[in-house]
Order: C-alpha cells, then structure tokens, then sequence
C-alpha cells in the first residue's frame, strides 16, 4: 500500500469536507419536503459519504504510522472519544428533560463527528508536543494557518448561507462566531510562524 | 532510559531525516528517542542496533527512575 503523504492527506480531507458541507447545505433542507422514502433517504443520508471517506483515509493514515504516531492518534481518539461520550450524555439528559427541545437534540447529533474530529485534532496536537513536535514545526502537510483559514472560508460560507436561506438569526451568530474564531487562530499562527522564520533567517 | 542514538547519528553523519527513512519512522520520532522523550519499543530499538551494528545496551542504558 503507497504511504499516502501529510500533503496528500491533507488535501483530501479538506476536498471531502467541503463536498460535506455543499451536501449539508443543499440537500438535508430537501429532505423534510421529499414526498417519498426514496428522495428521503437520499438527501438525508448522502453526506455521510464524505465522512465515510474521511474515516478511511484517518484509518488508512493510522495504519501507515510508525509506533510514536500510532502512540499520539491513540491519545488524540481516547481523549476525543471522551469528549464526545460526554457531549452526548449532557445532551441526551437536557433532552429527557425537556430543557432542550427534542428538534435541537437531533441538530446536536449533528455535531457529534464535527466535535469528535476538532477534539481529536486539539488532543493529538497535544500529544505532539508532548513528545517533542509543536504545531508550528511542521515540515510537511498543509501549514496550519492555511488550515485555519480553509475553515474559516467554509463558516463564512454556511453563515451567508443560513443569512440568505433560513433567516435563522442564531444559526447566524453561531457560524459568524466560528469563523472569526478560526480567522484569529489562523492570524497568530502566520504570525507565529513569520516570527519564526526571521528568526531562523538570522 | 539514556541513549546515544544522537550521538551515534552524528558520528555517521546522518541528519534526522536521514536516519527515520534507514529506519522506517517519521523524523519525530527520531527527535523524540534522541531527546529522551519517547523509549522505543524492542523491535525498533533492535533495529537501531542493527543499523550501527552495535548491542542494544550499548546504546540505551537504564535511566535513573
């Protein structure tokens, strides 16, 4: 099996992620006013494909990893598996209890995997430099930064998109509030690393 | 545990990324047995003595804990 490079991986995960977020913003709204099973079930259950996709290429990027790697995506899936399991345990009681209605309960399933990947990432990136490796040293793969910034053009994406098609004006915040956060995050890592290579430029 | 993997990369004049590729690991790993901040298991650091043809004791010796 051909190792797939950080690069590569990169790419393709944010390749299936914007096919998922195009998915979501296009047909999950459809699936409500299919008449038939069929349109349904289509519209609902389509992107779950590119999720699908994601996990094999973690799996198969796992699978190549050296020991230490292996070591650290244990540690980033253990922690983000705990986060989730409480996420998903906070929300199921507010739910029974009727403190949430049971219609956001459904949207909050929905950021299960979105939740379970970002803690993954923060966890995992913990663990590298726990052992040596800091997110600004990376050598291959996509800069962060530039990561940062890809997310940050994805949630100004869905906000214009919940501005113009749903009018819902909290989905709004929440997605403003998410892209400028990522913007912020990608600011101090350019800035970060241009430090960085001035320093190594002397 | 101590080791002299540094030691013994520099006296052949390898880089880091010289030696992971000879060893089939990433270049952080490498960085992090040479810091001390990751024991490899038996199989890699049989490998590593296999590489500079030494006995694995004489490469990593029992730290103070």
């Amino acid at each position: 099996m051909t190792r797939l490079s950080k690069t590569q991986y990169d790419q393709r995960v944010f390749a299936a992620m914007a096919v998922y977020v195009a998915l979501v913003l296009l047909l999950l709204p459809q699936a409500r006013h299919a008449e038939t099973l069929l349109p349904r079930l289509t519209s609902s259950l389509l992107p779950t494909a590119p999720m699908l996709y994601v996990l094999w290429l973690l799996g198969k990027r796992i699978w190549q990893s050296d020991e230490l790697e292996q070591r650290m995506h244990l540690i980033g899936l253990g922690a983000a598996s705990a986060v989730v399991g409480v996420f998903s345990l906070i929300g199921g009681f507010l739910a029974v209890a009727k403190v949430v209605p049971h219609d956001a309960a459904a949207t909050l399933l929905l950021w299960t995997f979105p939740i379970l990947m970002f803690s993954y990432s923060i966890a995992r990136t913990w663990a590298a430099r726990h052992y040596g490796g800091g997110i600004c040293e990376e050598t291959d793969g996509i800069p962060m930064h530039r990561r940062f910034l890809v997310l940050t053009l994805m949630f100004v994406v869905i906000a214009a998109w919940a501005y113009f098609r749903s009018n819902d004006d909290v989905a709004v915040g929440v997605f403003c509030g998410f892209a400028t956060g990522f913007a912020l995050a990608a600011l101090i890592l350019a800035l970060r690393r241009w430090r960085q290579s001035k320093h190594a430029d002397r | 545990m101590n080791n002299k993997v540094r030691e013994l990369r520099g006296e052949h004049g390898w880089s880091q990324g010289d030696l992971a590729e000879k060893l089939d690991v990433s270049r952080q790993t490498v960085n992090a047995i040479e810091t001390g901040k990751y024991d490899p298991s038996l199989p890699l650091a049989f490998r590593i003595a296999k590489l500079f043809r030494l006995s694995i004791e004489s490469i990593f010796q029992p730290g103070k804990d």
